[in-house]
């Protein structure tokens, strides 16, 4: 499973960016966020999001020097006790879906099957695809 | 403190000092945000007598409360100066990231005050704050201006003015993710202060006093929202999506510089028809699930712009007769590029035009043949607004100043209270608007009050069976309305929500601050904001003679349903005395000490 984005839907409104943070960590910083919105212009907002494998060779686990990038059942996520956020992850990403903010990594674990982004995109742009 | 920045910054660019003062948890309680914090230090910073260009003038940005929580429409932010057009109080919201972006850095109040050396911008990144050259960007759009400073500083928000701030076009607007705190010249005002933009990355948390349940009021709040009539409504049309009831139901669509209230030739700037033809995509301000913005793709022109709002549909289409919705997009697009308020700009042109047509400004005086419905001349004066050419010089004065200037009869044609250009409501069939064009601390605005819905409909909130052809009883309501849209800016939730939360917002203060407000409390909250406006704008010179309507409101309505319907002078100074005594102020329109104690703010009056 993951969450396919379709930017032509997205509005930009970065409400996914908020609920995610709030999710996992209780507070709000849309840079804790495992979905990240790029305000690019008029006509684009695009989302970035991990595709846990369908778009991509997993190159973020293969990067990872400390065995902090894993994978469960489909689902890759930052193993927080390893994760020492030296950046070769959000350097291999070939999706710029992993990212770096105060020594630690931030991607997309789908709140355990759950998705909350897509939960709260009013507009169709987040979609879950099995 | 829950939910709050924690600081305020005030940064002198003449010095290029910048000071960090803590948020004092009562007073964030007394004032909430926003509209609150911008009310007192408005009056706290700002020598209300000085000059709107003058250093000593301030600009205030502050985000509502409600920024960064997701509570759905809660992302506004709120700039404040004093006014270019009017030289009182001025404020102005925004959708732009540019609050979120603050709070995170740490700040629920920038005062930037003083004036830089030469054109610079205002770096904020969380702790650090600098100012720094952008003479390269001189003469840049917003757009281009925005993109440079990205390039520059990576993943920072940008507020930025275009040419017409820089030259202080007196109606210069301040843009931000091509949302825009555009009425009353805060852009002219980032230009006297050689400030061309502000530029924020913000890296902190946020916390919330309780945050489970916080996220039960989320999930609670969405499903409302994304089931309420206006979510199919606003996210197919935009906020025009009434414009033809607003013409055929109502009567009250000013065209042709308020001669009528009906524009016949609406067919192609009604969004039922452009919508599905334009635009590409939704396009919403921060934290809003329900977008009324829409990015508009130009086909004839070349150009996208995130419109076309219902106020621009009136301000570039009605009132200018233009009925071709590309010539009103593209003129939407050229005003946000060159920072200017659509609003006032098609306000200053279709003044043009009904000189034009009437034989008070000749060809040889405008450059153009600027007869009603011409487009093409429509753009080409947006050109010279905005970069104070020929004509355009005297016409980035706003209607008043330069129907002053022209003098004659060209004051009958002026329309503007208190020297800001009117939107799209034609109070002669409103006339609760009438008043709120009045009362408002800014001059014509329909915001502060947002009583034309209650108004067109007849009923809202306590509210029910009013009359809108009708002068009674009007006093109170309007200052009833402008304390509840006060707690909305204070808070920082879009007024297109009001519907869905009323003044509810026990359980959402409850879960963001830790301290639950009832209705009657944010009412006092709302009243104390705007009896604080008023006082600066008395410091200022405010007086009630000022608080006039424009002589076209005291002729009929020449057809359409609201036929024959118009304010007299009786009815206007029956209405501002009802609402000054409402307001519990004397007959001059002076606050009461009892008053000011009563709202516990007796120390701001002189």
């Amino acid at each position: 499973m993951r969450v396919k984005a379709i930017a032509e839907n997205c509005s930009g409104c970065m409400v996914c960016e908020i609920v995610c943070s709030m999710k996992h960590w209780n507070i709000i910083n849309p840079k804790k966020s495992g979905i990240r919105i790029e305000k690019k212009s008029v006509t684009e907002d695009i989302p970035h999001i991990c595709s846990h494998g369908k778009e991509c060779n997993l190159e973020c686990v293969d990067a990872c020097k400390f065995d902090a990038m894993k994978v469960n059942d489909g689902v890759v996520y930052v193993d927080y006790e390893n994760c020492v956020g030296c950046g070769a992850c959000e350097r291999a990403c070939p999706l710029n879906a992993v990212w770096i903010f105060n020594k630690k990594a931030y991607k997309c674990d789908l709140c355990g099957g759950e998705p909350q982004c897509v939960k709260f995109c009013s507009q169709n742009a987040l979609v879950v695809e099995v | 403190m829950f939910c709050y920045g924690g600081k305020i910054l005030e940064v002198d660019l003449s010095t290029g000092e910048g000071v960090k003062r803590i948020l004092d948890e009562k007073f964030a309680m007394k004032y909430l945000g926003g509209d609150g914090f911008g009310a007192y230090f408005m009056n706290k910073v700002v020598d209300a007598k000085q000059d709107a260009f003058s250093p000593k003038n301030a600009i205030i940005v502050a985000p509502g409360l409600l920024v960064g929580t997701a509570v759905p429409t809660a992302g506004k932010t709120a700039f404040f100066s004093k006014s270019a057009l009017n030289n009182g109080w001025n404020e102005s919201v925004m959708g732009g990231r540019i609050g979120f972006a603050l709070k995170q850095a740490g700040y629920d109040v920038l005062i930037i005050k003083g004036k830089a050396e030469k054109l610079s911008y205002l770096l904020i990144r969380d702790d650090e704050v600098a100012i720094k050259s952008a003479e390269h960007l001189k003469g840049e759009t917003t757009r281009k201006t925005a993109e440079e400073i990205k390039k520059d500083e990576g993943n920072v928000v940008v507020a930025s003015i275009g040419i017409a701030g820089e030259k202080l076009v007196r109606f210069a607007c301040v843009d931000c993710d091509e949302r825009q705190a555009g009425r009353g010249g805060i852009g002219a005002v980032m230009g006297s202060k050689n400030l061309k933009a502000i530029a924020v990355e913000g890296s902190k948390d946020i916390e919330v006093a309780k945050p489970e349940k916080m996220y039960k009021l989320l999930e609670k709040y969405y499903e409302e929202m994304i089931n309420h009539p206006s979510f199919e409504a606003d996210g197919k049309y935009g906020t025009g999506e009434f414009l033809e009831w607003m013409n055929a139901e109502r009567g009250t669509f000013p065209t042709r510089n308020w001669r009528e209230g009906v524009f016949d030739e609406r067919k192609e700037i009604d969004p039922y028809y452009w919508a599905p033809r334009y635009a590409i995509k939704n396009k919403a301000c921060v934290q809003c699930i329900k977008p009324c913005g829409k990015a508009f793709v130009m086909k004839k022109f070349e150009g996208v712009v995130d419109g076309v709002e219902y106020e621009t549909l009136f301000a570039l289409g009605s009132n200018c007769g233009v009925a071709s919705i590309e010539h009103v997009a593209k003129g939407n697009e050229l005003c946000d590029l060159y920072g200017i308020d659509t609003i006032s700009t098609g306000g200053v042109i279709g003044f043009v035009m009904d000189l034009y047509e009437n034989g008070l400004l000749k060809k040889e005086d405008v450059g153009i043949e600027a007869t009603f419905g011409n487009g093409d001349a429509m753009l080409e004066l947006i050109e010279k607004i905005a970069k104070r050419e020929g004509i355009g010089d005297l016409l980035a004065e706003g209607v008043k100043i330069a129907a002053e200037k022209i003098g004659g009869d060209a004051l009958k044609y002026a329309v503007h209270v208190r020297g800001m250009e009117p939107p799209a409501y034609d109070v002669r069939g409103i006339k609760g608007m009438a008043l709120a064009f009045m009362t408002s601390p800014r001059g014509a605005c329909h915001l502060r009050s947002g009583a034309y819905a209650l108004e067109l409909t007849g009923k809202f909130w306590k509210y029910e069976g009013v009359d809108r052809f009708s002068s009674e009883n009007k006093g109170q309501e309007i200052a009833d309305m402008e304390n509840f849209m006060a707690v909305y800016d204070a808070l920082g939730v879009c007024k297109f929500s009001r519907g869905i939360f009323l003044l509810n917002f026990a359980d959402i203060l409850d879960a963001a601050v830790g301290k639950s407000l009832n209705e009657e409390e944010l009412l006092k909250i709302g009243e104390r904001i705007c009896n604080l406006k008023h006082i600066f704008n008395i410091k200022a010179g405010w007086k009630k003679e000022d608080c006039k309507l424009p002589e076209k409101i005291h002729q009929p309505i020449p057809k359409g349903v609201s036929k024959g319907s118009f304010v007299s002078k009786e009815e206007e100074k029956k209405m501002l005395e009802d609402y000054f005594k409402a307001r519990g102020w004397d007959k001059n329109g002076i606050p009461t000490k009892e008053k000011l104690k009563e709202l516990e703010i007796e120390e701001f009056m002189e």
